[in-house]
């Protein structure tokens, strides 16, 4: 699109291209449009290199302009009452309708009868009750993702008590491996991922929480209002259940573009689109999850389809301003959370100013004596640090020179090298040597008085090497302990003596300080008399990061050797008898070591849990960091960061005429309120998006397809449904009792409709070959999870155990935290214990899948996944003929049969029951057998695994 | 415009099953389906807007960031103002201001009837001026390597979009059943930014998927063959474990359910497949002048050599699309064209040039010789270009600004160039081209107009050009 021109809208239009607005309503002559068209001027031709268009089109179009340019579409969205698109109509109880005589044999629930309503009115006919093996592998795996066992279905099949459907029914949906199987559903929707995704795919090791967030809820059947309104805003919503912070990893779960966000520098037209998408990604998801509704269309211009406006759009983003995506820490219960927010509040008081609280006098007592043995283990610290007595300094950059200044400390000066070695020559006027002390100073001469010659004052310290140079050849001493009174976050001390040049201690941005690192020799009580060292300090990183000035000094003192805490100022204090302290002395150790004290007990609270969350405040990462308020939002002109219009505060959808669209909030600089009134907004019961879309899910991962046949989108994009009142019935039904899924579930599952058959009929597919009107059950291919579930169900080696970290079926190597980890699932081995958790356990690295699953359609959670894709190619084929995992399933499979079972006849016919639910006819045991006979049984389960009856579900 | 019910299901029907198994299958489940949907519903598969010029593609990518300043954009000023300081506006990269002004350490030189600008960095793909077509003013939306990269590959800087390569295999189909319709071969060092991302389908069924082709492993395609850890397979078992399979599946077909069908035709490809992968990677039959002019025999280009040939035996044998990746995301700022710290001498800039010039250029040269360039896209591309001023003292930093781009081959007029970067080469300023303008052109020379091709996902119809693109007619032959 050139000139920067969009007619599509009325906005587009206003705003007009390069050359100003496009159309004056009502005056056609002065439109710059009727110029283009009626190629009045060169460069604005329309359509341009083209012959005019015809002039009765030219005319249409004055008429139009003259006309004031009306839009349909923008009255649609201005007056939300008028919108007539069957989603957004308000939500009414719809009547059951009324069923004849001979349909009643069928009905057995008021689902029945809307099926039987449109059936009949499509001179179509329902099919009969499926059998009882069809149905409890049906249900299984609709309900568990696994199959039944071969005992709990001869069971079923013996339960001749009337209910037994119903029993089974509730028996499954009672069981832990619901939550299992329908979180699966859920995350697909919610495109939950377990890396980053984009080129720094790094993993997500705290995501985890989230994912067994979502199979507890389900399991516990938690009203979907409150499973809405936690992954929203439980934060903002209940306050006193911190234990369920990780509902908070749902806008989290999306992409995240590190090497964008965390690591260029801010300021960027680069970096603040970065940020632009990233809040793009919180609002599509929430927005098709729970609205069924594709806001996103609008960040660029007001939707073509749908009712949705610019404005909608960006207030949409302004509930997401304020929050980042982050590790969010949590407490497991309300307790723990406030009194840890109550030490840390009283510590951060403290730090301000130490009258903010006077101690008790228990406390008093307390301190006391906690001083007294603080001050004595002090004093066993106290180090006596003798200068070394340097002979050489020497740069690997030519350019480099070294100056002794009078307090024995060495200044470079020069041009300095990207990176650099200084090696220093020395003697020590000690016996022996224990730990060894790096001072870094700042000085006048460096930038921004250092103590780094970067620009910014800092410096990177890669690696520290201590070599003693004997008669014939140097003895290199090994480091341990390293400690520092500062560490820049990501290059701690530890990093330069880790062995690796691209690791390095830091100090910003505490520059223009001194700091001190202080190393204990591995091997203490070294005899140094008269040896010479000589310590190399290897400055890699690059960019100058180099030491501006310095100064290096030994101990003898006994290990452990660290670098205290305090300012050097108090040490001077400790070391005189407390007799000869003032009284301000008194209490500035007195204040001081209140703080250490409290920061101990701090100290020793169990660790915070941690889970890959939205936050309003979090640790900055690198150049990504919490802003103190929310973002001011401003609609931007065609979505261009460069051409914001009008600022927007926080709201919805004006096209959902039954709510206001705007949040009015007592505080709107609250980033929590914000999403607290949105959740509030979609989960209204007058809100009618949500409930049809929530139960129209539930109706497509039972049937395969909705009622409405694109889950994430109810607008003129999408399908309309099949059969509205039903949808209707569904949503009134399950909002006004509870929002109960399990509820919903046998209610669907209960119907005759869900009990048809699947058996094709040639008659009622002439009328309806999609099955869109149910005159027959569906039949699915397992999914991806599915299939691997099965074989282990099967192979006897499926594990069960639930939650915690993700197991990674992978061979995972992370050399480098700055790139994409090694993932190799080709090296992985299948029998070790990961290998046989559930799927929905597996560990989801977003830009390396599993080609296994991959072969199968497991989702990339790049996107949302409303549907699977159900795809048959010949890669899948070779994947479940060939695949590594696969074939050891096959292995374990037969062992199991040899175990359990006798003869061959009867392994076959187990491996059938196992994999398929069905028993085989006597030739296809025939047929197995003989093949087992010639090949092995683990070849002739091999064959079973890849036959159409196990992937399939009838 | 809406679709009626029936024809939305057979267009979802085909598209989860069409590309998968051989014509014959297809065309009888297609006879068994009805007619497929007509005029805009009509499933693309195969069926072009307008008559073709070129029916393969092959595009190569330069991961990293491939400087424009040292290969292809010749700019004397910057050659004159060496050294000063001039007062851009950094709109990304990795440093927040500008350098003073670094000139190229290679040496330019004219080449070709077309008397193309090229540095002697890339001798060899000198020699094939006069076959390309040059986008001199290419744009990008970010100077950040993941969202660049995806942009080039997918149109988009976000990750989930069908890649170019599922794009071309959605709207033309198979040219042959024993290959996948669209191959990866990912450099040998390893993969790119986004690992296996830079070659997905998306949204678009699986089908679609690139297949990576890793010619060193024991399997080229995964689980191509049964692993050696499989004991108890062989190829006894193997021969009758699948006539058993046949004949189990065969007898419990459902009628209404083509897809049982489908399945057992995919058994029948997938071990068409485990001829065909073995026979293409098999460089037994070629001589060695044709070697050597990939660059075998020598360490430094051997390796991608290798991966060139095997993309010409690829198109040979009726692969639609090839993605050849030069420069793997494994170690950060290095193993690619990334080059932040040196493009002198030396530097990992040369070992780019060095590994891939001598390669593409005897790709281009062979496909040419066997009259396969009539046929083929090549297309050249890179995230996007680098800065005119330094980056340290020797390197230069990410710039989605301007970068160049070339294509040859299948319609494409050579010797040509379109669009011209400032003064410096820090900002495209004329006739001004981004991805979607060539995706379009590359498009439009298979015979599909890029605005027609969608698929409807989420809610919107998708195209690989978004809501952009225009074919470069001025590049076309």
């Amino acid at each position: 699109m050139k000139g920067g021109l969009n007619l599509d809208s009325r906005s587009g239009w206003a705003e007009g291209g390069n050359t100003g607005p496009a159309i004056v309503p009502g005056k056609p002559d002065a439109s710059l449009l009727m110029k283009a068209v009626r190629h009045e001027d060169k460069d604005l031709a329309m359509p341009p290199k083209k012959p005019k268009l015809a002039e009765a089109d030219i005319d249409k179009l004055k008429r139009w302009v003259a006309m004031g340019a009306p839009d349909p579409r923008v009255n649609a969205v201005a007056n939300s009452a008028a919108v007539n698109w069957w989603s957004l109509k308000p939500l009414v109880r719809p009547p059951v309708p009324k069923i004849s005589a001979a349909q009643a044999k069928w009905v057995r629930t008021p689902i029945d009868a809307f099926i039987a309503a449109k059936l009949r009115e499509q001179k179509l006919t329902p099919s009969p009750e499926a059998d009882r093996r069809t149905l409890i592998r049906r249900l299984t795996y609709d309900l568990h993702g696994l199959p039944p066992s071969p005992e709990e279905v001869t069971l079923f099949e013996a339960d001749q008590a009337a209910g037994a459907y119903e029993r089974l029914v509730d028996r499954l949906l009672a069981s832990p491996r619901y939550g299992e199987r329908w979180a699966r559903h859920w995350l697909d929707v919610a495109h939950y991922g377990e890396s980053n995704g984009f080129g720094m795919d790094r993993p997500r090791l705290d995501a985890w929480p989230y994912r067994d967030y979502v199979i507890a809820s389900l399991n516990a059947d938690k009203p979907y209002a409150r499973f809405v309104q936690e992954q929203l805003a439980v934060d903002a919503l209940f306050p006193d259940e911190p234990e369920l912070t990780p509902a908070l990893g749902f806008a989290a779960a999306g992409p995240f573009n590190q090497s964008a966000l965390v690591e260029q520098v801010d300021g960027t037209d680069c970096k603040r689109i970065a940020l632009n998408l990233d809040r793009d990604d919180m609002v599509a998801s929430t927005a098709s999850t729970f609205l069924s509704m594709t806001v996103h269309c609008a960040r660029c211009h007001a939707h073509k389809f749908d009712p949705i406006s610019q404005t909608d759009y960006y207030q949409f983003q302004a509930v997401f301003a304020g929050v980042g995506r982050t590790e969010r820490l949590f407490d497991p219960n309300a307790d723990l959370r406030n009194r840890r927010a109550a030490l840390r509040t009283k510590i951060a008081d403290l730090e301000k100013n130490t009258d903010t609280h006077p101690p008790t006098p228990a406390e008093r007592t307390e301190l006391a004596n906690a001083q007294n043995a603080w001050e004595l283990s002090l004093a066993a610290q106290a180090v006596n640090w003798i200068p070394l007595q340097v002979e050489r300094v020497a740069s690997t950059n030519s350019k480099t020179t070294f100056t002794k200044l009078d307090d024995g400390s060495w200044l470079a000066a020069g041009e300095a090298a990207d990176k650099d070695i200084y090696t220093i020559r020395a003697q020590v006027a000690l016996p022996r040597l224990t730990a060894l002390r790096i001072e870094v100073l700042p000085d006048d001469k460096l930038p921004t008085r250092g103590p780094g010659r970067q620009d910014n004052g800092n410096l990177h310290l890669s690696e520290v090497r201590v070599n003693v140079l004997g008669a014939d050849k140097p003895t290199a001493l090994a480091l341990q302990n390293s400690s520092a009174d500062f560490n820049q976050i990501d290059w701690g001390i530890e990093r330069a003596i880790d062995g690796k040049s691209e690791t390095a201690w830091g100090i910003h941005p505490q520059v223009g300080k001194p700091h001190q690192a202080v190393f204990e020799l591995k091997q203490p009580n070294l005899a140094t008399n008269g040896s010479v060292f000589s310590i190399e300090l290897d400055q890699l990183h690059g960019q100058r990061h180099l030491i501006g000035r310095f100064r290096l000094s030994a101990t003898d003192k006994a290990q452990p050797v660290r670098v205290p805490l305090l300012p050097l100022d108090l040490l001077a204090m400790l070391a005189r008898p407390e007799s000869e302290r003032t009284a301000t002395e008194r209490k500035t150790i007195f204040d001081t070591h209140r703080l250490v004290h409290l920061k101990q007990r701090l100290a020793q609270f169990p660790a915070e849990h941690k889970v890959w969350a939205i936050a309003g405040d979090f640790t900055p990462l690198r150049n990504y960091m919490p802003t103190k308020e929310p973002l001011l939002i401003s609609v931007l002109r065609r979505g261009d960061m460069k051409q914001p219009l009008a600022p927007v505060g926080p709201g919805a959808l004006a096209a959902v005429s039954t709510l206001p669209s705007i949040f009015s909030l007592a505080n709107p600089q609250d980033e929590k309120a914000r999403r607290a009134a949105l959740a509030r907004w979609i989960i209204a019961p007058e809100n009618m998006l949500a409930w049809r879309s929530i139960v129209n899910r539930v109706w497509h991962w039972h049937f395969g397809r909705g009622l409405v046949d694109s889950p994430n989108d109810f607008g003129r994009m999408g399908s309309p449904p099949t059969h509205p009142e039903l949808l209707d019935w569904l949503a009134v039904e399950f909002r006004d009792n509870g929002g109960s899924l399990k509820r919903l579930h046998k209610l669907i599952v209960s119907s005759a409709t869900y009990r048809q058959v699947s058996t094709h009929r040639a008659a009622a597919a002439r009328v309806d070959s999609d099955n869109r009107f149910l005159w027959r059950m569906n039949r699915p291919r397992l999914d991806a999870e599915n299939m691997r579930d099965s074989l282990l169900a099967a192979s006897g080696k499926l594990d069960l155990s639930m939650g915690g970290p993700s197991a990674m079926q992978f061979k995972f190597d992370d050399p480098n935290v700055g790139v994409s980890p090694l993932v190799d699932y080709a090296a992985f081995d299948p029998d070790s214990p990961a290998s046989y958790r559930r799927g929905v356990y597996r560990f989801l690295f977003r830009n390396i899948n599993d080609p296994l699953l991959e072969a199968f359609d497991a989702v990339d959670p790049s996107l949302s996944t409303p549907k699977r894709n159900s795809t048959i190619t010949p890669l899948q084929a070779l994947s479940l003929w060939n695949n590594r995992f696969v074939l050891r399933q096959c292995e374990h499979l037969a062992a199991r049969l040899e175990r359990e079972s006798g003869n061959l006849d009867s392994q076959i016919e187990r491996a059938f029951q196992l994999l398929t639910v069905r028993l085989p006819t006597s030739a296809e045991t025939a047929l197995l057998a003989d093949h087992a006979r010639r090949h092995g049984l683990a070849n002739a389960c091999r064959v079973l695994v890849n036959s159409n009856d196990f992937l399939f579900v009838n | 415009m809406k679709r009626s019910a029936t024809s939305l299901s057979r267009r979802d029907f085909v598209t989860q099953l069409g590309g998968g198994f051989g014509s014959v299958a297809l065309a009888c489940l297609l006879q068994e389906q009805g007619l497929l949907g007509a005029g805009k519903n009509a499933v693309p598969l195969g069926t072009p807007h307008h008559r073709p010029r070129a029916k393969q593609v092959i595009q190569l990518f330069m991961l990293g960031g491939a400087s424009q300043c040292d290969t292809f954009d010749y700019k004397p000023e910057l050659q004159r103002r060496h050294g000063e300081t001039v007062n851009f506006t950094v709109t990304g990269g990795t440093q927040g201001s500008a350098g003073p002004l670094l000139k190229s350490p290679w040496e330019w030189r004219q080449h070709g009837q077309s008397g193309r600008w090229v540095t002697n960095a890339l001798p060899h793909l000198a020699q094939c001026v006069d076959d390309m077509a040059f986008l001199m003013a290419m744009n990008a939306p970010t100077s950040e390597h993941s969202s660049g990269m995806t942009m080039q590959t997918s149109g988009f800087v976000t990750p989930g979009f069908p890649t170019v390569g599922a794009w071309v295999s959605y709207a033309l189909g198979k040219l042959t059943d024993n290959l996948p319709v669209f191959v990866a071969l990912p450099d040998p060092v390893g993969l790119p930014w986004t690992g296996k991302a830079a070659w997905t389908n998306g949204f678009l069924p699986a089908m679609h998927q690139g297949t990576m082709l890793n010619p060193a492993a024991e399997n080229p395609v995964p689980d191509l063959f049964a692993p050696k850890s499989a004991g108890f397979v062989n190829s006894g078992s193997e021969r009758d474990g699948l006539d058993v399979l046949a004949k189990l599946n065969r007898a419990r077909l459902q009628p209404g359910d083509s897809r049982l069908e489908a399945r057992i035709a995919s058994y029948e490809l997938a071990a068409r497949m485990q001829l065909a992968v073995p026979q293409v990677l098999d460089l037994k039959t070629e001589t060695d002048a044709t070697k050597k002019l990939y660059g075998f025999g020598d360490e430094k280009t051997e390796p991608l050599g290798r991966n060139c040939l095997i993309a010409r035996r690829l198109i040979e044998s009726g692969v639609r699309f090839v993605q050849l990746w030069c420069g793997s995301g494994l170690g950060g700022a290095s193993g690619n064209w990334d080059n932040h710290g040196d493009i002198f001498p030396g530097s990992d800039f040369e070992r780019m040039c060095v590994r891939s010039d001598k390669p593409i250029a005897g790709l281009l040269k062979d496909l040419k010789a066997r009259g396969l360039l009539e046929d083929t896209i090549v297309l050249w591309t890179t995230e996007f270009g680098r800065t005119p001023y330094s980056q340290g003292t020797k390197g230069r930093d990410h710039n989605g600004n301007t970068f160049v781009s070339w294509m040859a081959g299948g319609g494409i007029k050579g010797g040509t160039t379109y669009g011209e970067s400032d003064e410096f080469s820090f900002k495209a300023a004329h006739n001004t081209t981004m991805c979607y303008d060539q995706h379009a052109t590359m498009l439009h020379l298979l015979g599909f107009e890029h605005e027609r091709l969608t698929f409807r996902h989420n809610g919107a119809d998708r195209r690989l050009t978004d809501v952009h693109g225009q074919v470069i007619k001025e590049i076309i032959a």
